[in-house]
């Protein structure tokens, strides 16, 4: 590992977030000092100018999010003001001919030919947003956010080269949305818990409804119940409770699907939008309190975890509720990262979640065979379902490493490695053997270098500080 | 180690001294980062610890805070870079021999022809990496040289490929054959022992028995078979003290003289008789050393008689004594099991070696602080997954080409892992490709590699292509901006502006990867429309069947007209007009934005030949614009008034009486709207052309239309016979 570069007082605050452009030669960073930033790199010297910067919020900024270049130089962000705006760059000349925008660029360098206006504002958040993100680029351009009111909004562009115009596409109360699928549905949910007998429990939509939606309800009311109690860092009163946070899977096959954090009951949600019908939860990640597992031991988890899924499928609904209410109790925590890995040809998705138990966890989502769904079985067949046509998954590493929350994980552009942050000060990464085993692979921190630990000497020679 | 090593980082300047976690917490701090898709890097920072909405950070944090961009992989330079590249062709190569052999089964894939090209190809790979062995260590010596890796890095894997070689493509591709010969050859190349220095050092004394190095130096230099220099010293013995000594070093002479060497022999049969006679007379010699009288066994400085003993003993076969001796003379378990078929079995097949090899590792075990010791002990005893696993530890470029010159040679099963979804020799290619992006710059090999792994590596691959930059206008600004700016104009004069573009098609066409160059053509056409290149623009919105970005396109080209005015509009029209002529004849679901394109070049037509003074054509063509219903509702207003200068004219007139009608409907039907509220639907373009303030203002500009069409349609009527018809009639 070697640092590339140092960026000199980037923020007169912390930085609440930052990301890349899709070619990862602009970086967008934005803080609690309630700016954007925009840094090009210089690709010959590896340096970062400053490209732009404006006060963006009201309040601090949580996320910063780039759509696809199919749809130009886009930015939204999301803020605890409540608003999920949308930033366009302009060329410099075209800004002078009256874009529209009211850009507030303030300090940008003589040889910024580039300026950032604001396209929109979209209030309908009834609390702090605390995540957007854009969605995969076929499904053109819209983005989801997440609030600490639970809701799940998509926006939809309706203008796209103005971009002044968005539809809120759909509003899903993250809690209240049954995981029960319509009778016409040809996906079936799943619940999958990391409980050894029950790691993948599978119901179909129709003769288990009702302990879904028991269970599910019971869920909430604990979680309501339990919130006040909290007396975590940062686990406000009725903050804790809300949206967390977000993520597209970047298939097209399976539609709109997104991964939701809400509240503390350390659940993660697979939520699909369809045009035709209510939005559905297809599976819900629930990893057990009482699981903990130490880099090593989870070695074991992830050769197993594949048949593990299995075998709890198979089972079906019985002793369910028994197991999982057992579960429930050792459970509250937010998971506040979720990242969904582009599939890239796997037969199975990978997400991973940064959770404030300490844990960074890598599931293994598998989807139903692309034929169970094309061939569209119906309620007559449910009860004929087997396990490898519903959508399930199994934890295939957890590792507790960072000991304290975890507040960011991301995976790279092939899903090959996953980074995750917390409140060690550090920033690991993760990668799978050969043999399939999620294992460390390295970190970082921002600690001042023990002087008598080898390694480390190397990697500062390398340093080319700005 | 290149991507593949646990190892960490602590970034400068650093946040919080060492062990002072909590306080840095208590400030309420901890960090973040976000992952660049450019390549395997990152960026950290400092963010909030709590991420509330009351978010107040303690004052202390409130001050400036730095971002941290580190990499994960350091991208390869220098002699790396030369390593990557060089050795991509010989892959490259190696999959197209795979590719054609494959579908002829296991036989022909081993067939010796095949497996003496895998053995050429294995050798180029092992030149190059000779080659980085010698150019990093030259930069070592050189005080500006920074070698990527170190010389050493390189002779490891240099030993170990050219051991990989050896074990498992086997000269002319015959496998079947002794192969003693063949690794001694290999551990005399690759570990020379013992040393030139020693030799010399001993031939130029006079009595160098005397010396401590001579029995070690005669002993290593015979079980290494380099009876050159065993002769020589053993005839310097013609001068010992002992007559003993002197005839038995005479006889060894004679019997290694005539040590029979595989390559002598046209058969093997011939080879191994030769070879147990020979033995034979060694063991004769034998009695003949055992006859020699206690007292005359050490000459003061040694006990020469066990010296000449453990040659003796090696030359006899004995396995026991060469083990013992090569322990004794710091050789390891390498040394017995290479010297183990020349001396112990002249037969050893390489199918046997397992056998032999795991016998020695179980008294002489490999170093495990060695890696490269721990992966030539796997490669001897077959154990492949074990070796690879070992390779991708000291290097992923040696873990990943030897694994796919495992495949085709039959040495590594190609089953799917149920975990990952990967065969094992796509796992280390994977790893490789995903160490390659690194370097962006390298995104080509990346994407060469990636794509022989299935369609989990195509997959990977286009992640990899639709992240390279396409150098149109995605410069960021600054020095950059600067440096290349300046050369858009010119180099979009010389068709090389999509360059990247181009080459990125070519690449997508290559690997079957349709969907992905679809994309990039429709970002490079929004770009290029960005740019004001419209030609290309409307080129790649058509190579990407982007029919809603091509109206985008013309939308934009609209606006030229609206900001610009026609003079403008016309040179833009004409760069797009070629492509649009052969989307015309082309058969697909454009639809809407056809028309719109039609509407587009026909508006031009119309301005070109205004411009160019042809009015009668060009009055014709602006009323076809309404008699094709070519013309949008939102530019009616526009082309209304486009109108009326052909109808002021005193010398010409230039429109029918039906184009006059046309019009007077046509603009009935824009006052009605505008009546009825609707008046933007027809007039904002207008309004913003003639920069009125309102579309009320823009209709009132159209009342100048309205009396030309009055006295027009007036003082036609008066000639109405001569000017029926289409054509434009002189006033006489």
């Amino acid at each position: 590992m070697i640092q590339t570069a140092l960026i000199r007082n980037a923020h007169q605050d912390l930085v609440a977030d930052a990301a890349y452009d899709m070619y990862g030669l602009y970086l967008a960073t934005c803080g609690l000092d309630q700016r954007i930033k925009v840094w090009s790199l210089e690709e010959s010297s590896g340096t970062w100018n400053l490209e732009d910067e404006w006060k963006a919020h009201d309040a601090a900024i949580s996320k910063i999010d780039w759509a696809h270049a199919e749809f130009g130089q886009i930015i939204a962000t999301s803020s605890f003001d409540r608003t999920v705006r949308i930033w366009e760059q302009v060329q410099f000349t075209q800004e002078a001919n009256g874009n529209g925008g009211a850009s507030s660029s303030t300090s940008s360098g003589p040889n910024a030919t580039c300026r950032w206006a604001e396209r929109a504002v979209l209030t309908e958040a009834k609390g702090s947003v605390r995540a957007v993100q854009f969605a995969p680029h076929h499904f053109g351009l819209k983005l989801a956010s997440i609030s600490t009111d639970n809701l799940l909004r998509i926006y939809e562009c309706l203008e796209q080269p103005s971009l002044t115009s968005w539809q809120l596409a759909d509003e899903v109360d993250v809690l209240a949305l049954p995981t029960s699928a319509p009778r016409t549905s040809s996906l079936s949910q799943s619940i999958a818990t990391t409980t050894p007998t029950q790691t993948s429990l599978t119901l179909d939509g129709t003769s288990t409804t009702s302990l879904t939606a028991s269970l599910l309800a019971a869920q909430q009311q604990q979680q309501q119940s339990q919130a006040p109690q909290q007396n975590r860092p940062g686990a406000g009163v009725r903050e804790a409770d809300g949206g967390w946070c977000i993520a597209w899977c970047k298939d097209r096959y399976w539609g709109e699907v997104i991964a939701v954090g809400s509240g503390t009951s350390g659940v993660i949600r697979i939520i699909q939008f369809s045009p035709h019908r209510r939005p559905q939860t297809l599976l819900a990640l629930e990893a057990t309190g009482s699981n903990s597992f130490s880099s090593g031991i989870s070695n074991s988890l992830g050769r197993s975890g594949g048949s593990r899924s299995g075998a709890a499928g198979l089972a079906g609904g019985s002793g369910f509720a028994s197991s999982k209410d057992d579960d429930e109790h050792n459970t509250a925590y937010s998971v506040t990262s979720v990242a969904w890995a582009p599939s890239c040809g796997r037969s199975f998705h990978l997400i991973a979640t940064g959770s404030r138990d300490g844990k960074v966890r890598i599931w293994k989502v598998k989807p139903p065979p692309p034929s169970a769904n094309s061939s569209g079985f119906d309620d007559q067949d449910a009860s004929m379902d087997t396990l490898e046509e519903r959508w399930n998954a199994s934890l295939v590493g957890e590792f507790d490493d960072h000991k304290t929350h975890v507040g960011r994980v991301e995976w790279n552009i092939t899903g090959t490695v996953l980074a995750s942050s917390g409140n060690d000060g550090r920033v690991r990464l993760w990668k799978q053997t050969v043999g399939g085993i999620w294992r460390s692979a390295g970190h970082v921190s921002v600690e001042q270098a023990d002087p008598s630990l080898p390694g480390d000497v190397d990697m500062a020679e390398n340093t080319g500080v700005e | 180690m290149p991507g593949n090593e646990a190892n960490s980082l602590n970034l400068l300047p650093p946040l919080f001294e060492a062990g002072n976690l909590e306080e840095f917490q208590q400030a309420g701090q901890s960090v973040s980062l976000t992952l660049s898709p450019r390549s395997n890097s990152f960026a950290t920072f400092a963010t909030p610890l709590k991420t509330d909405a009351n978010t107040r950070v303690a004052q202390d944090s409130a001050y400036d805070q730095d971002i941290y961009p580190a990499s994960w992989d350091k991208p390869p330079t220098g002699e790396r870079r030369t390593l990557i590249t060089d050795t991509s062709v010989i892959f490259a190569a190696c999959r197209s021999v795979f590719e054609r052999a494959k579908d002829e089964g296991p036989d022909v894939m081993r067939s010796s022809e095949n497996l003496a090209t895998f053995r050429k190809l294995a050798s180029d790979y092992v030149l190059h990496l000779q080659d980085s062995w010698v150019h990093a260590t030259q930069l070592m010596s050189n005080p500006d040289g920074n070698p990527h890796f170190d010389g050493e890095h390189y002779r490891s894997l240099y030993v170990s490929l050219s051991l990989f070689r050896t074990l498992y493509l086997p000269e002319d591709g015959v496998e079947d054959v002794p192969v003693g010969d063949e690794l001694l050859d290999w551990l005399n190349t690759h570990f020379i022992e013992p040393s030139t220095e020693d030799g010399d050092q001993l031939s130029s004394l006079e009595h160098p028995w005397e010396d401590e190095l001579f029995w070690p130096y005669l002993t290593r230099a015979t079980v290494r078979g380099l009876l050159k220099s065993s002769i020589f010293f053993l005839r310097s013995l013609s001068s010992h003290p002992s007559e003993n000594l002197q005839r038995i070093a005479d006889r060894l002479v004679g019997l290694l003289e005539k040590h029979p060497r595989q390559i002598q022999f046209s058969t093997e049969r011939e080879f191994f008789t030769a070879s147990r006679r020979w033995k034979d007379r060694a063991k004769a010699l034998r009695l003949e050393l055992d006859r020699v009288p206690e007292d005359d066994r050490n000459d003061g400085y040694e006990n020469w008689w066990e010296n000449v003993s453990d040659i003796l003993g090696i030359l006899e076969g004995r396995e026991e004594i060469l083990e013992r001796v090569c322990v004794a003379v710091g050789g390891g378990w390498k040394e017995i099991v290479c010297t183990y078929g020349v001396w112990i079995d002249v037969g050893l097949r390489r199918s046997e070696l397992p056998d032999v090899v795991g016998r020695t590792l179980s008294n002489v075990p490999p170093d495990p602080t060695d890696a490269e010791d721990s992966l030539h002990a796997e490669l001897m005893q077959g154990r492949t997954k074990h070796a690879l696993a070992i390779a991708a530890k000291i290097d992923n470029w040696l873990a990943a080409h030897v694994a796919d010159l495992m495949v085709p040679i039959g040495l590594l099963d190609t089953e799917i892992d149920d975990i990952t979804g990967l065969s094992i020799r796509d796992t280390y290619v994977l790893n490789y490709a995903d160490y390659l992006h690194s370097d962006p710059g390298l995104w080509r090999l990346t994407v060469d590699y990636l794509c022989t792994c299935g369609d989990i590596g195509k997959e990977m691959a286009d992640q990899i292509l639709l992240r390279v930059p396409l150098g149109l206008g995605d410069l960021p600004s600054g020095r950059n901006r600067q440096e290349h700016g300046e050369n858009l104009e010119s180099e979009a004069e010389d068709g090389d502006l999509s360059g990247t573009v181009k080459e990125l098609n070519a690449t997508c066409f290559d690997y079957g990867r349709e969907p992905t160059r679809r994309t990039i053509c429709r970002i490079a056409a929004r770009k290029l429309t960005k740019l004001k290149k419209y030609g290309l623009a409307v080129a790649y919105s058509r190579s990407a069947e982007d029919w809603l970005g091509l109206g985008h396109i013309i939308d934009s080209l609209m606006e030229e007209y609206i900001l610009h005015g026609p003079l403008r509009y016309v040179q833009l029209i004409a760069d797009v007009t070629p492509s649009l002529q052969e989307l015309r004849t082309e058969i697909g679901p454009r639809g809407v934005f056809m028309h719109r394109m039609m509407f587009a070049v026909r508006y031009a037509e119309f301005h070109q030949r205004n411009v160019q003074g042809d009015r009668e054509n060009a009055a014709l063509d602006l009323i076809s614009l309404f008699e094709e219903e070519l013309a949008p509702r939102s530019w009616w207003g526009v082309v209304l008034y486009d109108a009326i200068p052909f109808l002021q004219s005193e010398h010409h007139k230039y429109l029918s009486m039906d184009a006059v009608r046309l019009l007077l409907r046509r603009l009935e039907e824009v006052s009605l709207a505008a009546k009825q509220g609707c008046g933007e639907d027809y007039l904002t373009i207008l309004t913003q052309i003639l920069k009125v303030g309102s579309v009320k203002d823009a209709l009132s500009q159209l009342d100048t239309l309205r009396l030309a069409l009055a006295r027009y349609y007036a003082w036609s009527i008066l000639i109405t016979p001569r000017i029926s018809g289409r054509t434009s009639v002189k006033v006489i």
